[in-house]
């Protein structure tokens, strides 16, 4: 019981850092489609979400689905953030794709997603405090 | 840092949204200049081009300002005669600056900027948040 708590505590902790890194990413991705939403023929992208494999019964590794083998990271990233396409609303007559509106919305949604993500991080931190006896 | 990333892409999209809005502000501070002389061009209305670049460092596409193009566009013809720069038939001709349109233009790159100044202050506060994982 307590192997599988520490254990669940340790793949928790896993799991929100993956998401944070997620959200930073995606954080990324919109700032580059907020920075170009009135350059011609840019088409906005987006992080697909992290999917959560269950395995062992807890919470598994959480790993990101890719859409397609030809996609490819934007910059080559190593981390296994794949961009794809962002869903498009219309698109201007200078080829450019960019919503401001939804890219708001994202960004909005990107951010209470980060910070439910960390507080929910700093409290697993809390609760191992509580565990190693320094606790409140 | 992902997170200084996107502050930086943001600030490209800033930078060229203020190099074009003093662009428009030169169009509006001309659209009466006329002519220098007789048969001399009047102002020619200047376009603010965009162009997306691929940053090495940032791994992500930043936005810059391209080169400033002219309008080839007609000019406007003002009847005048008492003017010094009349033609013969007392014709003058104006630049081709037409305020509706910069005004048009002037309240996108406002937006535009808007946008990248929420993305900004979003990124802040989820960076800001991070730290705050430190002090619980």
């Amino acid at each position: 019981m307590a192997n599988s708590a520490l254990g669940t505590g340790g793949n928790l902790m896993q799991a929100l850092k993956t998401r944070m890194h997620f959200h930073q990413s995606r954080q990324k991705v919109l700032a580059e489609n907020v920075a170009n939403a009135d350059s011609p023929g840019f088409r906005p992208m987006d992080v697909k979400a992290p999917s959560v494999r269950v395995s062992n019964g807890g919470v598994g590794d959480v790993s990101l689905a890719r859409t397609s083998a030809g996609h490819m990271g934007i910059g080559g990233r190593s981390d296994g953030f794949d961009s794809a396409r962002a869903r498009r609303f219309e698109t201007t007559p200078s080829g450019n794709a960019v919503n401001l509106e939804d890219e708001m919305m994202k960004v909005a949604q990107n951010q209470s997603d980060y910070q439910l993500a960390a507080s929910l991080y700093s409290k697993g931190l809390g609760l191992m405090k509580i565990a190693i006896g320094k606790g409140r | 840092m992902d997170l200084l990333k996107s502050i930086a892409v943001a600030t490209s999209g800033l930078r060229s949204q203020s190099g074009r809005m003093r662009v428009i502000a030169e169009n509006m501070a001309n659209a009466d200049s006329g002519p220098e002389r007789a048969g001399a061009d009047p102002y020619r209305r200047k376009i603010p081009t965009f162009q997306r670049r691929f940053d090495r460092e940032l791994e992500a596409q930043v936005v810059d300002m391209g080169r400033v193009q002219r309008d080839q566009s007609a000019f406007r013809v003002k009847y005048d005669p008492g003017n010094p720069t009349a033609d013969a038939a007392g014709n003058v001709r104006m630049p081709n600056v037409n305020s509706l349109v910069e005004t048009m233009d002037m309240r996108e790159a406002q937006r535009s900027y808007e946008a990248n100044l929420n993305l900004v202050s979003s990124t802040r506060r989820m960076i800001q948040r991070t730290i705050d994982i430190l002090r619980a």
